[in-house]
């Protein structure tokens, strides 16, 4: 019975100095702390950004710039590489091969109306993948 | 005496009950301060398109945003199709950088967007960056 007194008592001055600090409340800073909290989780985005660099297509000199160029047509029905249909799969080998004989190829990208911008980047992604550095996407002229 | 020191150790007590969750949160508060990037506020909402490669790197600099149904904002700035050449031509005088960073819809007409590149050809912008987020396509 005495003896955890005993223990205690010198845990006296402790306790003091504790109870002398936490007559500045924690509520307050808990009130700041959560609104913080929900300020940060509302504003910041964590969207993971990925860029395609592209060179910006000029409206009517295209031609002059395509010749030598690879021009790859994504139309409503499906890919042309060079005129003749092809797969997304026989794209990216096709063109790896040209990539391999020419580095720095350019591929112009043309694309048809309605063909949304999805479907383009699909395109566009796996052209990168393949190796293409100097892409570009152009639209079809004759509307 | 003895009732008193109870009220103490209590009062201490309730502290300590507290100290727990103001860890937590304040390990909460850091890591959306640290991950998250604050970045200002879209005029309008677009669903980016997805890819599943590409250069990492957040929109800065001149970002221009195209909505779905044509609709250009200009870093924040909604602005009409005819006055974006003058806008950024403007925009290029300032800052010589020769980039935009392009954050289109995935659901806009390609076309139309390859019509805001040419306009942006025209204004004398060298390369675009198409922004992408990662995703499961194919």
């Amino acid at each position: 019975m005495t003896s955890p007194a005993c223990v205690r008592r010198p845990l006296w001055p402790i306790v003091k100095v504790r109870r002398r600090r936490s007559l500045i409340s924690l509520t307050p800073l808990i009130d700041v702390v959560f609104i913080l909290l929900v300020f940060f989780m509302l504003a910041s985005s964590f969207l993971d950004w990925r860029s395609i660099t592209l060179s910006a297509p000029s409206a009517g000199a295209a031609s002059a710039s395509m010749e030598g160029a690879v021009l790859v047509e994504i139309r409503t029905a499906g890919l042309r590489l060079s005129g003749r249909p092809i797969d997304l799969d026989g794209l990216e080998a096709s063109i790896r091969t040209r990539m391999a004989e020419k580095p720095g190829q350019a591929v112009f990208v043309k694309t048809a109306a309605g063909v949304p911008l999805q479907q383009a980047v699909a395109v566009l992604d796996r052209l990168s993948a393949a190796g293409v550095r100097n892409l570009s996407l152009i639209r079809d002229q004759a509307r | 005496m003895r009732l008193a020191h109870l009220h103490r150790t209590r009062a201490a007590n309730e502290d300590d009950r507290v100290l727990p969750l103001i860890n937590v949160v304040f390990l909460l508060l850091i890591f959306f301060m640290v991950v998250g990037s604050l970045s200002a506020t879209d005029p309008f909402a677009i669903a980016p398109p997805q890819s599943s490669n590409g250069e990492p790197g957040d929109p800065k600099d001149i970002v221009l945003l195209i909505g779905t149904d044509g609709r250009l904002a200009l870093d924040g700035r909604v602005l009409e199709a005819a006055s974006l050449k003058s806008a950024m031509t403007e925009r290029l005088v300032d800052a010589p950088a020769q980039e935009v960073h392009v954050k289109a819809d995935g659901a806009a007409a390609a076309t139309e967007v390859v019509g805001v590149m040419e306009t942006l050809r025209a204004a004398g912008v060298e390369r675009v960056r198409l922004m992408t987020v990662p995703g499961g396509v194919q």
